[in-house]
């Protein structure tokens, strides 16, 4: 009986005191934690966040250059819905992805598969592949540019004018335009991704394959029931990069044909600079901008829901 | 019979199966050598327009008959490249520099460090990643237009500091180390800053050197946000000069002696650390499964 007060005041004594020392630790720490992530937190709020809301907030007023914004509601959508240009945007956006994504995916593809059979060379091979990935899409553009010229001063031209074939106007032809800006990004874009099946193929273990060897397995019995499916999550990553990306098209865009020819190249985002900075309608742009948000944002969930229902 | 007649001369089965790999080797070879040829022409495209004085090529034959330099020296002097390589040197250059040191604050700060609101500020980031950044590009414009930023370095360099991929990628790699590191270097009474600067610094190299290259390359490459933020003569990059070049017509050769000098930093990038880049996008790729 009398041990308990003297217990109870040594706790007493020693518990505030332990408090104190642990809230001491934590508080450095939990300071530490908030300065280290400050100055990112600022510049992502300032340049990032803010914009990303500011534009959605903009899309619902009719903000120009030289006027106050002034809020005018679904106007812009509405708008936006009635546009010829705009759906003609949607529709070359849509085009140039169907043709580029499959060129890229299946040459990456294609190539990733003959690098990762254990040839000699294959760091030379990877090397060249990634180089064209290295170039700025302005650069790609402006070589292909005099690669695609309409005379036959151009390369493609002055090839194929050694099979008599007459000069075509690679980029002046509204159904031309399209593939041969495809055919740019592609030879531009698909080192990135090889790279990525090269590493996803390498990282398929040996003794499936032996396995399919010893039950005589063909090279194309062997590739789609054993490769493909083992390779069919970064086959859906890749072809999902690559779709966002192509539906941002806009540099090849700028530099190759300014949206024409009669605006068979006029891509969404090529639409958003317009409108924000040939017209400074800078309400509308940001509509533009939502649509296109919304769309990659699909593209995103599409991505979840294809890679989250397999395993 | 036929097949008991020749089995002697193709030898046993190992040697046919050999031959065999032998075989589908060559093909594999030879696919890969035209698709290298095919994919350096439009470099040697390039190269030739460059050297060839006027009338030298006659094409469908691609050597030209005789050579000149006097369009890189052009490029240099009238062209205004050298002005163009400074800017997106210092564009790049900054940009890496100081994302590299606030993205792995955060990051470490995200991994290690326990604060209210750790989570929900990570995962508002991370959030960023499925926002085109071109949703923002007009407020963005206007907002550094309203604060004079328009051609100047800081209003170029300071709205692509701040990278989510970069906090996200450096984040999971800091979250692997194990605390004990930083914990007996905390009881040895090192500030937060000391262990940030002598610990988390250095075993973060590997990681900081693989998104550092693309960091860079992204810069270098970057059209759309100098296009609108760099705009006087003096301070455009090097996309956005070329870009306006061309659009004035210009004479083919200086246009493209204009381009390889601007595509050495970053060959030269490549070449150097090319390692990195083919680890970061195993990387990546196996994190997208």
């Amino acid at each position: 009986m009398a041990e308990k007060p003297a217990l109870a005041g040594r706790l007493r004594l020693a518990g505030p005191g332990w408090i104190r020392a642990r809230v001491r630790v934590r508080g450095t720490e939990v300071w530490a934690g908030y300065l280290f992530v400050l100055p990112v937190f600022v510049l992502y709020v300032v340049f990032q966040f803010g914009p990303a809301v500011a534009a959605f907030l903009l899309s619902f007023t009719n903000y120009e250059v030289g006027s106050n914004p002034q809020l005018i509601g679904l106007t812009n959508y509405l708008h936006l819905f009635q546009d010829q240009t705009f759906w003609t945007s949607v529709r070359v956006t849509v085009t140039y992805t169907l043709i580029s994504v499959p060129l890229i995916t299946l040459l990456a593809l294609g190539l990733g598969l003959l690098l990762s059979s254990g040839l000699r060379f294959l760091a030379t091979y990877r090397a060249v592949f990634f180089l064209p990935y290295v170039t700025s899409t302005v650069m790609a553009a402006l070589i292909w540019l005099y690669i695609l010229d309409p005379t036959n001063q151009g390369l493609l031209n002055a090839t194929l004018g050694a099979f008599h074939i007459q000069p075509i106007a690679w980029l002046q032809v509204p159904r031309l335009v399209l593939p041969a800006l495809a055919l740019m990004s592609a030879w531009k874009g698909f080192g990135y991704s090889m790279m990525i099946f090269v590493a996803g193929l390498m990282s398929i273990p040996h003794v499936y394959a032996e396995a399919a060897d010893v039950d005589g397995a063909s090279w194309t019995q062997r590739f789609l029931h054993v490769t493909l499916p083992l390779l069919r999550p970064i086959f859906f990553f890749v072809l999902v990069i690559e779709t966002i990306s192509s539906f941002q098209v806009f540099d090849a865009v700028y530099v190759m044909t300014s949206g024409g020819p009669a605006r068979a190249s006029f891509t969404l985002v090529y639409m958003l600079y317009t409108q924000g900075f040939e017209y400074f309608n800078y309400g509308y742009a940001c509509a533009v901008g939502v649509m296109l948000f919304l769309i990659i944002f699909g593209l995103s969930i599409a991505q979840r829901r294809l890679l989250g229902g397999e395993d | 019979m036929l097949g008991s007649a020749s089995a002697p001369v193709l030898g046993t089965p190992r040697r046919r199966r050999a031959l065999r790999r032998y075989r589908n080797a060559t093909i594999a070879h030879a696919l890969l050598i035209v698709m290298v040829v095919l994919t350096l022409i439009p470099f040697a495209w390039m190269l030739d327009l460059a050297i060839s004085p006027p009338g030298a090529l006659a094409l469908p034959d691609p050597i030209p008959h005789s050579i000149t330099l006097s369009y890189f020296s052009q490029a240099m002097q009238a062209t205004g490249v050298a002005r163009w390589v400074l800017n997106s040197a210092i564009y790049s250059v900054v940009s890496v520099a100081a994302s590299l040191l606030l993205c792995s604050m955060a990051a470490y700060a995200f991994a290690k460090k326990r604060f209210p609101g750790n989570h929900v500020i990570f995962w508002s980031f991370v959030s960023m990643l499925m926002v085109p950044w071109q949703l923002t590009i007009v407020p963005l414009y206007l907002l550094i237009a309203n604060l004079n930023g328009i051609d100047t370095y800081w209003g170029l360099i300071l709205p692509t500091v701040a990278s989510s991929q970069a906090v996200f990628l450096m984040r999971q790699f800091i979250l692997g180390l194990p605390d004990e590191l930083f914990e007996a270097a905390k009881l040895d009474g090192a500030s937060e800053l000391v262990v940030f600067r002598r610990i988390v610094l250095p075993l973060c190299v590997p990681i900081m050197a693989t998104l550092g290259i693309f960091i860079f390359l992204f810069h270098w490459n970057d059209f759309f946000w100098p296009l609108l933020a760099a705009q006087s003569e003096n301070m455009q990059t090097l996309t956005v000069g070329l870009a306006t070049f061309q659009a004035r017509s210009p004479n083919v050769g200086e246009l493209m002696a204009s381009t390889i000098i601007g595509f050495i930093p970053s060959l030269v990038v490549f070449m150097l650390l090319q390692r990195y880049i083919v680890r970061s996008i195993a990387l990546s790729g196996l994190t997208g499964r």
